[in-house]
């Protein structure tokens, strides 16, 4: 292989130049790895954390949970005989009261209502600092600041929980467990189980789950917890009980991390795609600065082949450079946010540098600069000895041979293929990378476009007459200059944001702006079938009360579907709790699409009728069986009928409703939806919870909140992974604005000989580099636009509206950076004396 | 007089300090006279002419053109000076790569108010011999070519001075002969006055007076009447 010990010793020689010409190449390139190592890091460190941690985060080495019942003595002498200790614990929605009746203020808070032997793992920190024990002893009671604020509470004053006074001795600082809890829509105050008797809470049928926590001796090993697991299932089986242990002690927070880490990285894909097309752009500049260097060395002999092994050896070096910058920079991130992300979480984190995401981000990092360099790099074969003789102009344009073309298309194979193995969500993966390269390639005709139509502005009669307008079309769209590098850059980074800020605003507009306007104001929760009709006769008699709509409801676990277990799906359907609910007569509004619905007075073989949109995407239908687990029984029947359920517009629907006769003889309870003018609502809740201190009412403007909390944290998060796609642009950007002050010098000195003035010139600069921004922000829109509605249609199965102000701003941004961009580099070709310039190109 | 130097000295900063290029200049040139200024490599001649052109300040002295002191006048004052009475034509012709000829040539036009710039654009074009190729890029057209498009750009505006620097140091003997012919037709035609710098006598012994620079200082004064003696 001597050629190639020939191409590495001309590749050291050319190398000692130094870097100083490849600072938007390593720029581009340290970025997108660091963007995508960081994030990496990030996710690895918060889902070994819930391992290490699992222990502490559940409260015990494993838990088993029954839904709207506590064990058996049969089922509590299992858990008690399988475990060192057990501890119990009750955990549901109820209204805190500052007293009773008509005048006390209600708060919703989430209970949780313990043994004596909670917590089994960890500790709880109060404040002031008393033991737990000693501040839930007699009718003691501690609650979240949040709550006791809310309710304008201190340390002393009593607390309402149903009909039960409890007294306030402590506010919750540190909960041990919180982080295994999932979503709640109130603050939490925690009890003794002992301290509720009396209070009317816990009743059959109302909402609450028990949860059993299990410690288990010193140096239980894995293959023992999952013996004890299938033990579990087989003595409780058909009992709906489920079993959660150390190794997935959060999954809700494992599941929204992983979800949202896999995000960040294709985001980050896109970053590093615009990063590619400055490591592009560099490339190309170098490469034909060294046309020259390239037609000597044939001259002298040299084969294709080892030019252009020489080339890539020198790309491969600086390539490796930019990844290793990356890399420091991504595993330095994390430790630097370190306190800010760990805030944000409810379980302990300790963010650290781990291996495996750095070596997946310098994997996509290599992919990508193989990818952007390969094409130019394959041209130094074309070109020709005969150069160095004409006017050597650039390398040759026109294809590449054809290996060069395969190994392209294998190296953007790989990067997809590890984007879809490594992200987890393989799908989407392949969606991204579909969308970067239909975007890339659509930006890539915009370029064109832009330059064509600059071309042939520039000859109209419109133009003439006005020197700057027509030099700034002129210069965009005549040969070379750098239309093509701005438009792929800015509009790529663009693109992806306006994608966005087109789904953020959309979700934003469905839950803030146009739930309000369908949603009810309350959800009534917990009432009991004796306390319907006392219920009903307050609500409905309001003028102010524009609609009630009331169903029985049980909550249930989905045990198998179509003669297939539930957990052989992946969907929320058969995820945790199910609350079911049944009917004779169709309910009014309902609207069947397959099927019949049941006579009112069916009283044959259990029926059930199935969400339409969820039977589809379960691949379940007519005829076959559900099976849900009701307070410890399986109900198995048949699905005779499907519905339309529109989840969105916030009311009352339910995936699973069976026959009257199925479940009317369960304990059940009663969920009410009213919709009533604002200014009743407070009036409603007080009347209401008041007569029925049991009945939760759950206002939904203030889940709405709740949920709009979640989202901004969630578009934050987002946004800082486009921010980082955006700010590759601008580097990009900047260095297209760089590589082209040279022509602009040259230009500008032209231009004051024939007799142009530097205002003129700079009108010229000014207009030029607008038109590139604001193409790049209308592709960009449309790309957003099209990424967003298909996001929000397919995936997130919402309504699509196109917005506007999102919409404006990118543009007007995109328009603003170039321009600055373009400014910032004018400054040299305004000063500099024609006289000087002009000689030196001579 | 319609260009006047006096005592014009020239310094620039180079790499190991102040180089000087010229010194103590004074020279006049009338109205619709050409100028041949010759010398070795170095001698200062194409600084010299930047210096009338206003598109290099000289670091003492005095330069007037029709009466203007150019000295006085900042850089957009000097543009608008040129767009009005000056033509440049440079050795590397320094057309602008992103414009087609006849953008090229318009520019100077537009750039002084000319409401059919384009139409002269064209005419001048023919007049070189181009009409066909104004809509080709620079780099799309020989040495020659863009040469004529250059004296084109440089005649257009009709002024009074037109500055040439070595036009034909980048062509062959053929071409340089045909473009240094349209030259001097462009200056019989439109009564300019011409000073042109140049290696070659032969080229140099067209014109009216010949100004031998050696080391940035005058070292001798040549009319055609006295050569042809």
């Amino acid at each position: 292989m001597t050629w190639l010990t020939h191409a590495w010793r001309i590749a050291r020689r050319e190398l000692r130049g130094g870097l100083a010409g490849f600072r938007i190449f390593l720029a581009c390139l340290a970025l997108g790895v660091a963007a995508i190592a960081a994030v990496g890091s990030v996710r690895v460190s918060i889902t070994e954390g819930l391992e290490r941690e699992g222990r502490n985060i559940l409260g015990g080495d494993a838990e088993v949970e029954f839904t709207y019942r506590a064990a058996t003595d049969e089922e509590r002498a299992f858990l008690e005989g399988a475990s060192a200790a057990l501890s119990e614990i009750y955990d549901f929605r109820s209204m805190a009261a500052t007293g009773q009746g008509n005048q006390a203020d209600r708060a919703l808070t989430q209970v949780k209502a313990v043994d004596d032997f909670y917590p089994l793992v960890g500790e709880v920190t109060l404040d002031p600092p008393l033991p737990l024990e000693e501040a839930l002893a007699g009718d003691g009671v501690v609650v979240h600041p949040v709550l006791a604020d809310r309710l304008g509470l201190d340390v002393g004053d009593a607390l309402w929980l149903g009909a039960k006074e409890l007294t306030i001795t402590a506010r919750l600082v540190r909960e041990p467990d919180a982080g295994a809890d999932g979503f709640g829509l109130g603050p939490r105050t925690l009890v003794r189980s002992a301290a509720l008797e009396g209070s009317g809470l816990l009743a059959e049928g109302s909402l609450f789950e028990t949860e059993y926590r299990l410690a288990l001796p010193a140096g239980t090993t894995d293959d023992q917890l999952d013996a004890l697991r299938a033990e579990t299932a087989e003595a409780l089986q058909e009992t709906g009980a489920r079993w959660r242990d150390r190794r997935n002690a959060a999954p809700q927070v494992e599941r929204f991390v992983e979800r949202i880490g896999s995000f960040l990285v294709l985001v980050g894909l896109a970053g590093l795609a615009v990063g590619g097309v400055g490591v592009s752009a560099a490339v190309r500049a170098y490469l034909d600065r060294k046309v020259g260097v390239i037609a000597t060395l044939k001259t002298l002999g040299a084969e294709g082949r080892t030019i252009f092994a020489a080339y890539l050896m020198q790309v491969a070096v600086l390539a490796a450079v930019g990844i290793a910058l990356g890399l420091i920079l991504g595993a330095l991130i994390p430790l630097a946010a370190g306190p800010f992300i760990a805030a944000q979480l409810p379980v302990p984190v300790a963010l650290g540098v781990h291996p495996g995401p750095l070596v997946e981000a310098a994997l996509y990092g290599a992919l990508t600069a193989l990818i952007f360099t390969l094409w130019p790099l394959a041209r130094t074969e074309q070109v020709r000895a005969a150069s160095l003789f004409r006017d050597a102009t650039g390398p040759a344009r026109g294809w590449p041979r054809r290996r060069y073309i395969v190994a392209l298309g294998v190296a953007a194979a790989s990067l997809i293929g590890l984007s879809a193995a490594l992200s987890g969500i393989p799908m989407l993966a392949l969606y991204s990378a579909a969308g970067i390269a239909v975007a890339l390639g659509v930006l890539i005709l915009a370029a064109w476009g832009v330059r064509r139509l600059s071309r042939v502005l520039a000859r109209t009669r419109f133009v003439r007459g006005h020197p700057a307008l027509r030099l700034a079309f002129g210069s965009v769209g005549g040969p070379g200059g750098e239309a093509t590098a701005v438009v792929l850059s800015l509009g790529l980074g663009l693109t992806v944001l306006a994608a966005v800020g087109q789904i953020d605003a959309n979700m934003r507009a469905a839950i803030d702006r146009d739930l309000p306007q369908v949603a009810p104001s309350y959800f009534f929760v917990d009432i009991q079938p004796d306390q319907l009709e006392g219920f009903l006769d307050r609500v409905e008699n309001d003028p102010a009360v524009s609609r009630v709509d009331t169903a029985p409801m049980l909550g249930g676990v989905v045990r198998e579907l179509a003669g297939r277990p539930a957990s052989d799906y992946d969907h929320w359907v058969t995820r945790g709790d199910r609350r079911v609910s049944f009917a004779g007569a169709l309910p009014e509004g309902t609207t069947i699409v397959a099927g019949e619905w049941w006579g009112a007075d069916y009283d044959g073989p259990p029926q059930a009728s199935f969400a339409r949109e969820e039977a589809e995407e379960l691949g379940v239908g007519i005829g076959d069986n559900v099976t849900v687990n009701i307070l410890g029984r399986d109900i198995t029947a048949e699905i005779t009928s499907l519905r339309e359920v529109d989840f969105s517009s916030g009311g009352i629907g339910f995936v699973i409703v069976f026959n009257e006769a199925a479940l009317s003889g369960a304990p059940h309870t009663w969920l009410s939806t009213v919709y009533a003018e604002e200014s009743a609502e407070a009036a409603i809740l007080r009347d209401v919870a008041g007569d029925a201190p049991n009945i939760t009412a759950i206002r939904v403007r203030d889940a709405i909140g709740l949920v709009t909390e979640a989202l901004s944290a969630l578009a934050a998060a987002t946004s800082w992974g486009a921010g980082a796609t955006l700010l590759t642009g601008f580097v990009v950007l900047i260095g297209a604005a760089a590589a082209g002050e040279r022509a602009r010098v040259f230009e500008a000195a032209v231009l004051k000989t024939v007799g142009a003035t530097r205002r003129t010139i700079l009108t010229s600069f000014a207009i030029r580099s607008a038109l590139l921004g604001a193409a790049s922000g209308v592709v960009a829109i449309a790309g957003g636009a099209l990424a967003g509605w298909g996001i929000l249609t397919f995936v997130m199965d919402a309504p699509y509206r196109f917005e506007w102000v999102s919409a404006t701003l990118i543009v007007f941004g995109g328009a603003l950076a170039t321009l600055l961009a373009g400014l910032a580099f004018a400054w040299r070709p305004l000063a500099a004396r024609p006289a000087r310039v002009l000689r030196a190109q001579d | 007089m319609i260009l006047s130097l006096a005592d014009v000295s020239l310094s620039l900063q180079g790499n190991a300090g102040m180089v000087d290029i010229l010194h103590g200049i004074s020279l006049d040139v009338a109205p619709k006279e050409t100028v041949g200024l010759v010398g070795p490599s170095g001698s200062g001649k194409s600084s010299l002419l930047m210096l009338m052109g206003g598109l290099e300040r000289a670091t003492s002295g005095a330069v007037e053109a029709l009466g203007n002191d150019l000295t006085a006048m900042d850089e957009d004052a000097l543009a608008r000076f040129r767009r009005q009475h000056m033509g440049v034509v440079f050795q590397s012709f320094h057309l602008i790569p992103t414009m087609t000829a006849l953008e090229n040539v318009a520019t100077p036009l537009e750039l002084a108010g000319i409401g059919d710039a384009f139409d002269r654009a064209a005419e001048e074009l023919e007049a070189v011999g181009l009409g066909h190729r104004g809509g080709h890029y620079p780099a799309q057209m020989s040495g020659g070519e863009q040469q004529r498009v250059a004296l084109a750009r440089a005649a257009a505006p009709r002024p009074d001075i037109l500055l040439a620097d070595e036009p034909t140091g980048n062509l062959d003997q053929n071409t340089g002969e045909a473009i240094m012919d349209l030259l001097f037709g462009l200056r019989d035609r439109h009564g300019a006055t011409l000073v042109l710098v140049t290696h070659s006598q032969d080229l140099a012994d067209r014109c009216d007076r010949t100004i031998r620079l050696v080391d940035g200082r005058l070292d001798s004064e040549t009319r055609r009447a006295e050569a042809a003696e």
